[in-house]
């Protein structure tokens, strides 16, 4: 196993290099410039703009200087819009924010998702299953904002409960996360049914029910763990995304996590923050597939890693 | 083993994530609380453009000026040598107001009396040294200010310092080595009393379309005690021949610059010209003074956190957390804090307007800058008392690419100008009260009548049309209205689209493009018509209207008109207004009629402009500020700026307020 993961780490590298370097040509090849603003300066004060950030280097100086300096440093440089941090600061202060709110979601979307999947694969066909896989399809249609539109109409003006936005105290956590966590809960709910009914068909339940054993211990024991694998692989990289922030939910609730950070960066062209940001998500969604593989070594016997 | 440990140790991970996700600090509420807008871009005054910036700079920076909350007229900042004087208007209403006592005859001299109290929030004296120091670092070509101009434009030498193409031999230059630490804005070593001989390129002039070729290198050729010295521009040390020293950059000698401090009280500015307005720019952000021991240990950004940065202004950065909030405190050295009422103020960084108006109906902030588009109908028709849109000095407009065959007719562009029913626009788009504009400058400026275009009149549309060739639009081009993707200006282009076709059977396409390639297609003249917007930086026409000389940056036009930049550089450079007031007192002619005044000349540049019309006026827009009626010291005023030090709020109406009110 020690093997598998070094080398998954190696792979790991070599995949951010290529994505630093793809990222780095396609950012440079958007037209226009970080320092375009609606009042057009003069050329010379463009100029020493220019030379400012370093931007009048010419782009292969740029490129390895870059690349030296997030190797050597594990400095991803100074943004060009937020220009009293660096990429590395605002990623510190962003990166807990959105995770807080990623784990609150995903708990929330595994707590419901879960148990909504197993009762309605266990009561297949009854009012509470189809009722809940009616919400679930509904869950996984509507999206981000409508959510949030819903729930803040509902638990601010017309019974407030929560406050509309910000950031700093457990009440502000609570809505954004039930509409980040939704349609993940819709997905997991449908996967675990899906997953379950698949294993309780499986002539090892069969086996267990003629043991004798009961329907719980049955279910929770022997055929959730089968039924988990699909859940499994979806978690990985809905982890990763979910960590790295959403948009939406950020703007309508205000929140300072990184997905807004993310888009803002791409289109006011901040090179260095884009690129932080890109090589922070590559490394999350690698980590957390690597983390998947290895759960589904422990989860299934048959999975052998190599 | 580890098999069966998994699931348990699955779920204590899980609920050890979620308890370090549920716990917060703790920070306690803010007597004042606002939606500032977008995260700022830094709270250096030298290097910020922008409204959200301005609100905390303001706050935490003290300039030499201050503007009036309400009439937005200079008042004691820093310096303190105004007097209070009653003046008496036509209809003989009484009214005082500030006067500065520190300007020369020849309006070509400010002088600046620093006052005995102000200080630094370290508790250390303001001087005029630190403004020196602070205008010095504005002029620096190292620093990236797009407000140079500010002082560029204006002051003594202030551009021959900011531009070392502008060197004659034998000017005194100053040379900065590179800094000894490793930071960036701070300054290196200074070398003074060279002077300058030549300034040579180093190696081939690099094509400017080319993006790859290395940053431009310059040889400085200096003489110093009859000898010459060579120093290189830009360079590597090492890289170069021992008779060549590297430096970072040579300037002018500064003391050549109209800047100056002859005690620690005294701050003197010589202009160029008399400029009306430059007691209004010292109280513009840009121009307020930093701390030079705070930058000069710290460097850029450094400086500007929290724990290190010292200010002068009423407040000071306590926290800063990124888009969520700036905390300010009151500061205990600021001269004037008797007057200071709020203790802290938090400054919310929210991009969503809807978001805003959330946090404002359920009471989280007290004051919110603007309401979103969709709301402002519902708003008004409540009529309700904390939502008064008001005039602001900003001007929507259309930009026309004279360069274009048709567009290059005056008599097109006038009968696309009458054919726009700006009304209709106001009435079915905007709707918050914004006000129709035939002229380029907004109205209220004092002292300033704009000029106009004639107002919607299809019939005179269409006539100018055939006179100009096109009868009932026959032979014109098809025409491209250019905006930055947003619903407003889609909903804006798709409206004149359909008056076009209907008046003058035009045929109208709409492009929409993402703001980067929108704003590189406008200033390479890629559009036939284009959207565009301008705020007014200071309260004078000029801030409008020089726009549009041949070939300024943002003209964007490809409009060239002699007369009209000689009217603007007239205004500019002419002779004061009391020079004039003399002059024609000695000619023994009534002074204004025969004489042009500064406003005269604007005057008849815009009268131009609104001939020609390479930019034909939309409407002007309104603030959207939502106040809450517990908050005083709040003005609506023509820039839309509400300094914290004159808000304050009464928190016994606050509470009864709340408590009727449901929360």
């Amino acid at each position: 196993m020690g093997w598998f993961i070094i080398k998954r780490l190696g792979w790991m590298l070599l995949t951010l290099w290529v994505v630093y370097s793809v990222s780095f040509v396609l950012m440079r090849s958007v037209p226009g410039s970080p320092l375009s603003a609606e009042r057009k300066v003069s050329p010379e004060i463009e100029q020493n703009l220019k030379r400012r950030y370093r931007l009048d280097q010419p782009l292969g100086v740029q490129y390895w200087d870059d690349l030296r300096r997030i190797v050597l440093h594990g400095d991803l440089g100074a943004s060009l819009k937020i220009q009293d941090f660096s990429v590395n600061e605002i990623i510190a202060q962003g990166f807990p924010v959105s995770a807080s709110l990623g784990i609150l979601a995903l708990a929330f979307a595994l707590t419901l998702g879960l148990s909504a999947g197993i009762i309605s694969a266990v009561r297949r066909g009854s009012l509470a299953d189809f009722s809940m896989m009616t919400i679930a399809t509904i869950g996984i249609a509507l999206p981000n904002f409508v959510i949030a539109g819903i729930v803040i109409i509902l638990f601010v003006f017309l019974w407030p409960l929560f406050p509309p936005g910000g950031w700093g105290r457990i009440s502000n956590i609570i809505l954004p996360a039930f509409c980040l966590g939704a349609p993940y809960a819709a997905y997991i709910a449908r996967l675990t049914r899906t997953g379950m009914l698949d294993v309780l068909s499986q002539d090892y339940i069969r086996t267990a029910f003629a043991k004798g054993l009961s329907e719980r211990t049955v279910i929770l024991r022997h055929a959730l763990r089968g039924a988990l694998l699909p859940v499994v692989s979806f978690l990985g990289p809905a982890i990763a995304g979910v960590l790295t922030g959403s948009l939406v939910v950020e703007k309508i609730f205000g929140i300072p996590g990184l997905g807004v950070h993310f888009v803002n960066a791409a289109l006011q062209l901040d090179y260095p923050l884009a690129m932080g940001l890109v090589l922070l998500y590559t490394t999350l969604l690698y980590v957390m597939n690597l983390l998947v593989d290895l759960s589904y070594a422990i989860l299934d016997p048959r999975v052998k890693l190599h | 083993m580890l098999r069966s440990a998994f699931p348990y140790l699955a779920l204590l991970i899980l609920l050890g994530a979620v308890a370090w996700s549920l716990s917060f600090g703790t920070l306690p509420p803010a007597d004042f609380t606002f939606c500032n807008g977008t995260e700022i871009q830094s709270v250096d005054p030298a290097i910020v453009t922008g409204q959200p910036e301005g609100r905390i700079i303001q706050a935490i920076f003290e300039g030499l000026v201050n503007w009036d909350p309400r009439t937005l007229e200079p008042s004691p900042g820093v310096a303190d040598n105004f007097r209070r004087v009653t003046v008496r208007d036509e209809r003989g209403n009484e009214t005082t107001k500030w006067e500065f006592e520190g300007l020369s005859d020849d309006q070509l001299t400010y002088t600046f009396h620093i006052r005995e109290n102000a200080k630094w929030s370290d508790g250390t004296p303001v001087t005029a040294h630190d403004f020196v120091y602070s205008f010095r670092r504005f002029l620096d070509p190292m620093t990236p200010n797009r407000y140079v101009f500010q002082l560029t434009s204006y002051v003594h030498n202030a551009d021959r310092y900011y531009s070392p193409s502008m060197l004659q031999p034998g000017d005194p230059v100053e040379i900065e080595l590179y800094p000894e630490r490793d930071l960036i804005g701070i300054r290196g070593k200074v070398l003074r009393g060279y002077t300058f001989v030549e300034r040579v390129l180093q190696g081939e002039a690099p094509d400017p379309e080319d993006e790859d070729a290395p940053p431009r290198q310059y040889l400085y050729i200096l003489e110093k005690d009859g000898n010459q010295h060579r120093f290189l521009a830009g360079g590597e040390p090492g890289s170069v021949p021992s008779d060549v020293t590297v430096c970072r950059q040579v300037l002018l000698d500064f003391s050549e610059v109209g800047i100056k401090a002859p005690d620690d009280h005294t701050f003197v500015v010589t202009l160029k010209n008399p400029t009306p307005y430059f007691l209004t720019l010292m109280g513009f952000y840009p121009l307020f003074p930093v701390n030079e021991r705070c930058i000069e240990t710290y460097g850029s950004p450094a400086w500007t956190r929290p724990e290190n940065i010292v200010s002068n202004g009423a407040f000071i950065l306590k926290e800063r957390r990124l888009r969520d909030r700036i905390r300010l405190v009151k500061n205990p050295h600021y001269w004037d804090r008797d007057n200071v009422r709020l203790n802290t103020v938090d400054a919310l960084a929210v991009e969503s307007y809807v978001t805003m108006l959330n946090l404002y109906e359920s009471g989280v902030a007290d004051w919110i800058s603007t309401v979103p588009a969709t709301s402002v109908k519902t708003l008004l028709a409540e009529k309700r008392q904390d939502f008064q849109p008001s005039p602001m000095m900003t001007v929507y407009f259309y930009r026309i690419n004279v360069t274009k065959p048709a567009l290059n007719n005056k008599l097109v562009r006038q009968a696309i100008s009458l054919a726009i029913n700006r009304q209709e626009i106001l009435d079915t788009v905007t709707g918050a009260g914004e006000v129709a504009a035939y002229s380029i400058v907004p109205p209220g400026i004092p002292g300033y009548t704009p000029a106009t275009t004639a107002p919607y009149n299809p019939e005179r549309a269409r006539q100018l049309l055939a006179e100009a060739g096109y009868p009932g639009g026959e032979g014109m081009p098809t025409l491209e209205i250019l905006f930055n993707t947003s619903e407003d200006h889609a909903a804006i282009a798709e409206m004149i689209q359909q008056q076009l076709r209907k008046t003058l059977n035009l045929d109208v396409r709409l492009r929409n493009e993402e703001w980067n390639s929108y704003q590189i297609s406008q200033q390479q003249l890629q559009y036939d018509i284009s959207r565009s917007g301008w705020i007014g930086d200071y309260l004078d026409p000029n801030t409008f209207l020089d726009m549009f000389v041949t070939d300024g940056p943002n003209n964007q036009t490809g409009w060239k008109n002699a007369e009209y930049t000689r009217l603007i550089e007239e205004a500019a450079a002419g002779l004061s207004d009391i020079q004039r007031d003399t002059l024609s007192i000695a000619v023994g002619v009534a002074g204004p009629v025969s004489i042009p005044t500064r406003m005269d000349l604007l005057h008849q540049a815009e009268v131009i402009l609104m001939d020609e019309l390479p930019v034909i006026p939309l409407y002007f827009y309104v603030s959207k500020n939502m106040v809450r009626p517990y908050v005083h010291g709040f003005y609506n005023n023509l820039q839309d700026v509400h300094p914290l030090r004159a808000i304050w709020v009464d928190e016994e109406a606050k509470r009864k307020f709340w408590e009727e009110h449901g929360r």
